[in-house]
């Protein structure tokens, strides 16, 4: 029997106009996986988790959440089938507080978890705040806290840690290995700092032009000569 | 102050708080000013404008509300406002049904064609909105120019009602008096029943979707149909607007439906300051008494608003009513510490 997996992608493609951003790519990530996905910038990454998560409007292939086709699903619908997702470049509600945006969001979950998501991502203190007047850091959180509400069952990361200095991105990469395997939450986790990757996933997928270059454990990632030289090179001493 | 604590300061609403006392006293109060109003100011002149400026406030307040709870621009709200209008002057005319029923229709019509309207045109952005509301508003102008037949053309003309409606007496309608507290009571029902929307489920994914529309669809909402309701909300008090018109004036004409009105609307509501559920209400009445005192003093008067449009765009980017919000602040705490 065919194993089952909690998101899936297959001949995933995606144009624009003549420039092939992301070619046929297949993407399997079993349940309670912390997925690694790196690749040099341009690689097609967040073009990948766009296609996933339905922000992507002309693109070829399918996706499957829980073996469930989901791929003519619109991105409000696959986020209420439980498959949420986070932003390279923040994206929250500025003019509402804290508390209100996690709120909104609990509207439309079936495990309303606000409390919990302030507490774990360590914003209760500034839940009364506005958004737009919180430090940086905290906006980051608050942007992984809004797709966090309801406990999703896939959590698709963009770059969780950008911007964040070295000590706030690792605290975060052992916040999100704590909630992944206590809350069972299968993730697939765009990051540049390659001491998270390596840390905390359990397998690595490479893309590099748009293809699936190289797949495997942290070991064996580090093990592929081409990966290293193609661009971890000075990451990964 | 900053720039942004004053902003929050005037967004603040405790989420899903139940309307404190003071909303309650503030409605008893102005409730009572309204009624009381017609006993003070004793010079018609000044009560009709009044009552003017009151039926141009709701307008604002319906141009605002859009800005506000879902940040688009309308140039069209006059379609809204005369399109009530006319429904209300049409079947007198040809003698198609009661007045009752017309006065319903007047504000049920535009509203549902808004909703309907919404659903296609929220999805577009920014100044494309403006256009496109623009171009419905003057589509709907035109219309009432060319159709002679029906619309009676450019001169527009006396809406027949019966002596009484809805068993009040019509002539109620028609002295600024009476006029003037029948549109302040439904200004101040309009602005707490938006008060208390605000505060409702709905009010808050609006807000939402207004502040990040692809953030709240990626949080598992569907966010075209909100917006519509939102526009058909604002087109109903605008209908409102426009019946109450109507009524008062017992005349319909196509510059019920012109950009100028929409364009005045929104210039109203921007003054008043959009932030603010009553900015634009304010902003309506002080433009009123502004183009009155103009009038008087040069012909010129549209180029002195949009002066002062300007000055204040510049000057009180909160418009006036949040200029008044934050003096308020100023002086709370000075109050504060005197009192011990
Ligand atoms: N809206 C767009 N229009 C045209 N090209 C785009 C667009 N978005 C991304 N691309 C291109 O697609 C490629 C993949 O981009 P992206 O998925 O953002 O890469 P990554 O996230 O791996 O850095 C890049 O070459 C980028 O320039
Ligand atoms: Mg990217």
């Amino acid at each position: 029997m065919a194993e089952t997996f909690a998101i899936e992608g297959g001949g995933l493609t995606r144009r624009y106009g003549g420039f092939t951003a992301l070619d046929a790519v297949d993407l399997a990530v079993p349940d309670g996986e912390i997925r690694g996905l790196i690749g040099p910038n341009g690689a097609g990454k967040s073009t990948l988790i766009d296609v996933l998560s339905g922000r992507a409007d002309d693109w070829q292939g399918s996706v499957r959440l829980r073996g469930a086709d989901i791929s003519r699903l619109s991105a409000q619908q696959r986020r209420r089938s439980g498959l949420a997702r986070s932003f390279q470049r923040t994206n929250v509600f500025p003019e509402l507080a804290v508390r209100e945006q996690l709120e909104v969001a609990s509207w439309r979950a079936e495990t309303p978890n606000v409390d919990e998501v302030l507490h774990e991502m360590g914003l209760a203190a500034i839940a009364h705040m506005r958004a737009a007047d919180v430090s940086y850091g905290d906006r980051r959180r608050l942007d992984l806290a809004l797709a966090l509400i309801g406990r999703p069952t896939v959590l698709l990361l963009d770059e969780p840690a950008a911007g964040l200095s070295m000590k706030e991105s690792m605290a975060l990469a052992e916040l999100l290995r704590d909630l992944a395997s206590r809350w069972k939450v299968t993730v697939l986790l765009v990051e540049h700092d390659m001491d998270v990757v390596f840390s905390i996933c359990h397998r690595i997928t490479v893309l590099h032009l748009g293809r699936v270059l190289a797949e495997g454990t942290p070991a064996e990632i580090r093990s592929i000569p081409e990966v290293v030289t193609a661009y971890l090179g000075s990451a990964v001493e | 102050m900053s720039r942004q604590a004053e902003s929050s300061a005037l967004a603040a609403a405790p989420p899903g708080a139940a309307p404190a006392r003071w909303t309650w006293s503030v409605l008893a109060a102005a409730l009572a000013a309204g009624a009381l109003l017609p006993q003070v100011v004793t010079s018609t002149l000044a009560i009709t404008l009044l009552t003017q400026a009151v039926i141009g406030g709701i307008l604002a307040t319906a141009v605002g509300l859009l800005i506000r709870q879902a940040g688009l621009v309308s140039f069209g709200h006059a379609a809204f406002f005369g399109l009530a209008g006319y429904f209300i002057a049409l079947p007198a005319r040809h003698g198609l049904w009661p007045a009752e029923v017309s006065i319903v229709l007047a504000v049920a019509a535009p509203t549902l064609l808004a909703f309907l309207l919404g659903l296609v045109i929220v999805r577009i952005p920014g100044v494309a909105f403006s256009m496109l509301t623009l171009a419905i508003g003057q589509a709907f102008h035109e219309f009432a120019l060319r159709a002679r037949e029906i619309t009676g053309g450019e001169d527009g003309f006396a809406i027949s009602l019966p002596r009484a409606l809805y068993g009040v007496p019509t002539e109620i309608f028609q002295r600024p008096q009476s006029m003037f507290v029948i549109a302040w009571v439904a200004l101040v029902v309009i602005l707490f029943g938006l008060h208390l929307l605000t505060r409702t489920r709905f009010g808050r994914v609006t807000a939402a979707i207004r502040e990040n529309e692809e953030r709240a669809r990626f949080l598992g909402y569907q966010t075209v149909v909100p917006r519509a309701l939102v526009f058909a909300l604002s087109a109903l008090i605008g209908a409102v607007a426009g019946t109450l018109f109507a009524l008062y004036n017992a005349f319909v004409s196509p510059e019920m439906l012109h950009w100028s009105l929409s364009g005045s609307a929104l210039i109203m509501a921007i003054v008043g300051g959009t932030k603010l559920l009553w900015g634009p209400a304010l902003g309506g009445v002080v433009f009123f008494f502004f183009k009155d005192l103009a009038g008087d003093l040069t012909e010129h008067w549209p180029a002195m608003i949009g002066l002062t449009l300007i000055v204040v765009t510049v000057a009180l980017p909160l418009g006036i009513g949040g200029a008044l919000v934050r003096l308020l602040q100023r002086l709370r705490p000075a109050g504060g510490r005197t009192h011990g």
